[in-house]
Formats: structure tokens, sequence, C-alpha cells
């Protein structure tokens, strides 16, 4: 099938505004976004430019707005598109800074002011800090983050306000919150309740049907706003 | 050098499924009631105050129907929507049934919103 992809270009050396060039591409219907995006770059415009590392959906390098929607390239296949006309845009509230690619520095500062990673100062025991299955399950859906920022660029509260620590943040500072060997909870929540953490949520959902994991992120922000109001992690 | 620029415009062509639609709703809504509000103030106050014929024609334009059948719609919407959002953030575990609370948002939100259109209709017939 012939499928005809519109990008929108950027190159911060010749251009004063992004705009959108069409290219017409074979493709099959099984085929992903990246290799239409590789065929353009392969044989079509060299001068394309977007990530991509892993191809297989755990890098999240390739997250951009496909049809409207964030969606990584790697994992989207053409035929469920359900249509000939692709449109491809840079992730939306950080930084353009050449056609597909966007300065993720605002977003890796989000993520690194909510502390994910382990935080316990008692004396680590002679075995293995245990865990029930139980105990594991109540993080499980957040460990799953990949970092693509397809869930934070889609929410209209950070395209609004970029200081506000966006869903992956509260998705990773949740990850550890509910972590029964974590002792970090008290901070965290500290910082997520600042007026730039999890109230500037308004459960718009955009993040929920971005994720590429399918990670239930309005509710796992709900489950740290709550935490917050009641100061209990149950 | 990277180009910011806001994502407000852009956004607006994001396709972020019924729940934005009422996010948008909802937002629309909340200015609606000002406006409204807003309208009947000054009003008040240029007609007591002055005496005002701009006062008289707000007040004429805010107690029409066409504008009341709009108004009804973003009142109805606004007070549904917030409930919904409220039950949803007091039990996060509902989160996960969220298409199905929209769903019954619109279900409640229908009937009530047809019944106030059709008053007003009657009314306005009536009154000729």
């Amino acid at each position: 099938m012939k499928v005809t992809v519109k990008i929108l270009r950027y190159n911060p050396e010749k251009d004063k505004r992004p705009r959108y060039r069409t290219y017409h591409v074979e493709a099959e219907p099984t085929d992903r976004v990246l290799d239409v995006l590789e065929k353009i770059k392969g044989y079509q415009d060299g001068s394309l430019s977007f990530r991509r590392s892993c191809a297989h959906g755990i890098c999240g390098s390739c997250a951009m707005r496909i049809n409207g929607m964030n969606r990584l390239a790697c994992k989207t296949l053409i035929k469920d598109l359900h249509s000939d006309k692709i449109v491809i845009e840079p992730l939306l509230g950080l930084p353009l800074m050449k056609d597909l690619i966007v300065d993720m520095k605002p977003f890796f500062e989000h993520y690194q002011s909510v502390k994910p990673y382990l935080i316990n100062d008692e004396p680590p025991p002679l075995t293995e800090r245990l865990q029930s299955p139980e105990e594991r399950e109540r993080f499980d859906d957040t460990t799953k983050c990949i970092l693509c920022a397809a869930c934070t660029t889609s929410c209209p509260s950070f395209w609004s306000n970029g200081q506000y620590v966006g869903p992956a943040a509260i998705v990773n500072a949740h990850r550890f919150i509910f972590d029964s060997r974590d002792r970090g909870a008290a901070e965290r929540l500290r910082i997520l309740s600042d007026q730039f953490g999890v109230y500037r949520c308004h459960t718009i959902f955009n993040c929920t049907l971005a994720c590429p994991r399918d990670i239930q992120i309005t509710k796992a922000i709900g489950e740290v706003k709550r935490a917050i109001a009641t100061g209990s992690l149950d | 050098m990277a180009l910011s620029k806001n994502a407000w415009l852009s956004g607006l062509r994001y396709k972020g499924g019924g729940t934005m639609i009422t996010w948008l709703l909802h937002r629309i809504g909340g200015l609606a009631m000002v406006l409204f509000v807003g309208f009947h103030i000054y009003s008040a106050f240029l007609t007591q105050q002055f005496g005002s014929n701009v006062g008289v024609a707000i007040n004429t334009i805010y107690e029409s129907s066409y504008f009341q059948i709009v108004l009804y719609f973003f009142v109805i919407f606004h007070a549904i929507n917030g409930l919904r959002i409220i039950i949803l953030d007091l039990f996060p575990k509902l989160l996960e049934y969220q298409r199905e609370l929209t769903w019954l948002e619109w279900i409640i939100i229908i009937p009530i919103y047809g019944l106030s259109v059709f008053i007003t209709i009657m009314r306005l017939s009536a009154n000729g």
C-alpha cells in the first residue's frame, strides 16, 4: 500500500517555525511507523531527524505524536492507524530541537525531583530485604514505566505550565512510595504536595490513554493524592 | 537553539478521547457561569444605579431562552462532571472504571438537560 506521511519538520539553523513536509512511501500494513520513518530517512530525505534505539518498545526513545496522539513509533502498526494518511509531529510541551526531536532535559529534571530510587538507611539484613508477593503487587503496575514521556507530554496541565512534575514523575514516585522496603515515602509525598505536584492533575486521562505500557497512570496519581490527603499508604 | 512555544493551540488538536472533551467542557462551563453571573451583576448595577438602557439590554440577553438553554447545559454538565471527578478523587480504585463512569455521567446529564430544554421551550411557546 502507498501511504502519505506528513511530518512536522524544523531545522533550527534555517527555519523560524516548524513546517509540514509530505512524503509518499510504499509500506506494508504490518509495517511500523518507525519502519516508514526509516524508509523516508534512508531513501528520500536523509536530513530527517528522529530518536530511536531499541525499536522494540522498551527504550522509549521514539515517542512522538502520530495522527494526533502520543505513541511509540516502534509499536504502532500502519494498519492500526486505519488510514493511509499519517501525520507525525514531535511531542508537545517540551522545547523542539530538530524535526521530531525534543529536549528531554525538563522531563528528566522532574523525574529526578521525586527521588526515583530506593531510600532506606536501615542496616542491611544478612539476606535480601524480603517482600511478600502482595507487597510487591502493590506497585507492580508503576514498575513498567520506560520514561518515554508520552504521558507527560499528553497532559494539558503540563502544556500550560512546564513546572508541573507531570504524570511520569508521579508514576515513578508511586513505584517507591508504595514499596514496603522504601523509607522515603514521606519525603516524596511532601515534594508531590507542592503547588506543582499531584494537584495539577485534573483527571483528564490523556496520560493513561497515551501510555504504551498500559500503566493505569491516573489511578496511580489518584493513589498518591489520597496518600497525601490521608497520610496513610493503605 | 531549541524552540519553545506555547503548546496550547497544538494541544487543542490532540486526540485525547472522551475524557479530554469532558475536561474541556468543564472549563467552558465554568467560564459560561462566570459570564452569566457577571452579566447579572453588571446589568443590575447599570439598571439600578443609572437606569441605563445598556443594563436592560444585557438583562434581555441573559434572560433570553436561547441563552438559558445553552447555560443549562453547561451548569448541568459542570455539576455532574464535578461530582464524577470528586468521586474518582475520593475513591482512586474507581479510576479503573473511568470509561463506564463517563458513560454514566452522560446517561444522567442527557435526561436532566432534555427535561430543562423541554420545560423552557414549553414556557416559550406558552408565552407566544
